[in-house]
């Protein structure tokens, strides 16, 4: 029993140190770097600040020790903990690619002109798939989690953040984790079966800091801005392509007018398509948080255990107990 | 105080050695009851060792196009004078033996070839019978190759020989019914006048069949290897006596401890130490028996060694399989492409008949280790069939009036995908762990290169 606890708390730390000094992490330190620099130029640029100025415009204690913040930080400590310990539980990316794999070879004939592509175009390829499909499949359960009350009562904790860092990503109720992370499964198992199956051993990744190409390139160009308070934004030309750090943060609006928008993640096309794209401003000025939210909405027991409570509710006949975004927007209106 | 300075270095020297020479399949002592032979140990499997090298010289044979008498000489003949063709001592591996008769003379490989039926192949024939077919076929073709069939006999001689020879008398004979109490006991010598037990004989000519090195156990895999390759970086390792020469019968790889090496070599599995160190414990635990019959205990102490050789050698055939499957795959899908392009196939058909040699051979193996396989056997032969898909579509279906016929099969392509289920058949079956050239690797390696979903990131 104590060896499996000192090995449980080594994996423990080593998870993380990961989320600091792995590439394929959102808050991995050069892309902290990165999105540190890019703010503190766009400050001097935008709002005419000087370097020091810009700097403690950054890193001021009431945005990193609010709180809110705070408890950012515990849940992403907790999380990492609860995640070691449900993940053996959850569907191996490589049993369904595997699966899959399997299946594709009985029931189809793999097409002949899947043998004519190069390892460099067949790789191409397969990474430009996967981030396109990877990135809808984002903003399609990010919706639903909008939508349906039984899973905003979760997502709901992600929006009681009241100040915005980039540790904010991770404030993430450990069932929405387990919701991501079978996405992610699904998207990369379905995926890397598939292009298996069609161009064999000439598949690989194209990489940059251990990540999918795109999505580390993403992450060095600020994505870490998205939760921060510098409203970034791309000028509506681009915005109907990517989604800006300040589109981001009108998704984080507390203004009930910017509910329900700008779910995507790097491509804005699905939000145009959905009819949930928000353009941003360089000048917005927005608070964070949700309306209803209540004072002990930072405290740890409170964030892990009240969306069970307001899940059960929302199968329970009279006691609507929590409603979606999408259900008060229509309300509101 | 010298003298017991004196006793202290003796006795050190002594439990040194002893603990040097422990893990060494020799200086077993003889225990043989009224023993007046010259002999000072009883370990013996120089007629295995001659059997590899007949083995060895026929692949050799028949890679060279030699006529069928010269091959059936080295296969059915016995009679002395047959210098070893293979192995022979090249630059910077110099080996000690050049006749076979140096090692043990009247020896051949046809009288310890299977005899029980083989389904792997037309015609309703022995081990031993399909061996014969395929030496003759073999000498009416270039080199051993013939393209219209798609056998490359060279590949299926020598994998099935290891098999139908070496692992049958090994794993079927040697280890199984000679095991029993009232066969070849303990407590009489093996033969008259023998330095050795009928139970000492009977686990040194199993291990003889393994074809490993007798100081496997002091070796890494890559060692063991490079023997078998005949590499000078090898000669070192495998000259254990220091007298300049490597002997064919105790210093030298061949057969399935090479096999056991290749796979080894990579780090994922232990085959020839595993194995070698259950022949050094076997034998060991029958010396200790001082030539009285076993007891019980110590009979089913030695089964549960032969269970371990058993057990891990027909994975490592397994493993072979899983690996030409893997190569047969990545042929197929070389000769797709090159078809495609309206290319030159050629080369790569070779290739691809060679490499289906390899994986028949070792798959016709499994079915000479005396296990039913049953339901896996099935699946194995529907999978492989009875030769390589040709390009216009067809397969070797019968023999008939010693003439084997094609019929329609499936597509190149069908078959290529036949070759992931056999991949998977390996795995189910045999829980094969190598698994070189295995088709679906890239899947476990895309994966890892996506990394985990534990950090639980929010959008």
């Amino acid at each position: 029993m104590m060896d499996w606890l000192f090995e449980f708390i080594q994996s423990w730390f080593a998870e993380l140190a990961g989320l600091v000094s792995q590439g394929n992490k959102r808050v991995f330190v050069g892309y902290l770097l990165s999105a540190a620099m890019i703010a503190v130029v766009w400050l001097m640029w935008q709002r005419r600040l000087k370097f020091l100025s810009a700097i403690g415009c950054l890193f001021q204690r009431n945005l990193w020790w609010t709180s809110s913040s705070r408890s950012d930080y515990q849940v992403m400590v907790l999380n990492q903990a609860v995640m070691l310990l449900l993940s053996p539980l959850l569907l191996s990316k490589l049993a369904l690619a595997t699966a899959l794999f399997y299946g594709l070879n009985d029931w189809i004939t793999r097409p002949l002109w899947s043998l004519e592509l190069s390892v460099f175009w067949a790789s191409v390829i397969f990474t430009s798939c996967l981030f396109v499909v990877d990135d809808a499949s984002r903003y399609y359960l990010h919706r639903l989690m909008h939508r349906w009350p039984a899973l905003w009562a979760f997502h709901r904790v992600h929006h009681t953040a009241q100040s915005l860092t980039p540790f904010t990503v991770l404030r993430t109720h450990p069932m929405e984790g387990v919701l991501f992370g079978l996405r992610s499964t699904m998207v990369q198992g379905l995926m890397i079966g598939l292009f298996v199956f069609l161009l064999g051993d000439r598949v690989t990744l194209l990489s940059l800091l251990g990540a999918n190409v795109f999505t580390a390139v993403f992450n060095l160009l600020g994505a870490n801005l998205r939760h921060s308070p510098v409203p970034i934004s791309y000028g509506k030309a681009l915005e109907r392509w990517f989604i800006s750090p300040a589109q981001h943060q009108i998704h984080h609006s507390q203004a009930s007018k910017h509910w329900d928008r700008n779910f995507g993640v790097v491509l804005a096309v699905w939000d145009r398509l959905g009819n949930t794209l928000e353009y941003g401003s360089n000048k917005q000025q927005l608070t964070y948080g949700l309306p209803d939210q209540k004072p002990n909405e930072h405290q740890l027991v409170t964030l892990y255990w009240q969306p069970f409570k307001s899940c059960w509710c929302c199968f329970q006949r009279n006691k609507p107990n929590t409603i979606s975004q999408a259900q008060q927007v229509r309300h509101d209106k | 105080m010298n003298k017991t300075l004196l006793s202290i270095v003796v006795a050190t020297s002594i439990v040194f050695c002893a603990q040097t020479h422990a893990a060494v399949y020799a200086d077993f002592p003889i225990t043989v009851k009224n023993y007046t032979g010259e002999k000072i140990h009883s370990e013996s499997f120089a007629g295995q060792m001659a059997r590899h090298s007949l083995h060895n010289s026929v692949k050799k044979l028949i890679s060279k196009g030699a006529d069928v008498e010269k091959t059936r000489a080295y296969f059915n003949g016995k009679a002395a004078g047959r210098a070893i063709i293979d192995p022979v001592s090249k630059d910077g591996f110099p080996v000690l033996q050049t006749q076979v008769d140096e090692l043990s003379s009247g020896k051949n490989l046809s009288s310890k070839a299977y005899k029980g039926l083989i389904t792997g192949m037309p015609g309703g024939l022995t081990g031993a019978e399909l061996l014969e077919l395929m030496i003759d076929k073999a000498a009416q073709t270039e080199n051993g190759y013939d393209p219209l069939t798609g056998y490359d006999y060279t590949q299926l001689v020598s994998k099935f020989t290891m098999g139908a020879v070496f692992y049958n008398q090994a794993v079927d004979v040697y280890l199984d019914e000679k095991l029993a109490a009232n066969t070849a006991p303990n407590n009489e010598a093996y033969e008259e006048g023998a330095a050795y037990t009928g139970k000492e004989h009977v686990w040194d000519e199993a291990f003889g069949y393994f074809g490993a090195p007798a100081h496997t156990l002091e070796l890494t895999a890559e060692d063991v290897y490079l023997i078998a390759k005949q590499a000078p970086e090898g000669f070192t390792k495998a000259d254990y006596n220091g007298d300049g020469k490597v002997s064919l019968e105790t210093e030298m790889a061949y057969a399935h401890a090479y096999y056991a090496a290749g796979f080894d070599k990579g780090g994922k599995t232990q085959y020839l130490h595993t194995i070698v160190q259950s022949f050094v414990d076997g034998r060991k635990l029958i010396a200790s028996a001082n030539g009285e019959a076993l007891s019980g205990g110590q009979r089913s102490e030695l089964i549960g060694y032969a269970k371990v050789i058993k057990t891990q050698w027909q994975r490592l055939i397994a493993e072979a399989v899983f690996k030409y499957a893997g190569s047969v795959y990545g042929d197929i899908e070389k000769l797709e492409t090159i078809i495609e392009a309206n290319g030159d196939a050629g080369k790569a058909y070779r290739s691809y008949v060679k490499h289906w040699g390899e994986l028949k051979g070792f798959a016709l193996s499994l079915e000479a280790g005396g296990v039913n396989l049953g339901e896996t056997g099935v699946k194995l032969n529907r999978l492989l069939g009875y030769s390589p898909v040709l390009l216009g579509n067809t397969q070797v279906v019968a023999l008939v009036d010693g003439k084997f016929i094609q019929s329609s099969s499936v597509s190149l392509s069908e078959y290529r995908v036949q070759m992931i289920k056999l991949q998977k058949l390996m795995i189910d079956a045999f829980g094969v762990e190598t698994r070189s050239k295995d088709v679906t690797a890239n899947l476990a390696e895309l994966v890892n290169a996506l990394g985990d979903a534990l950090a639980a990131e929010n959008d």
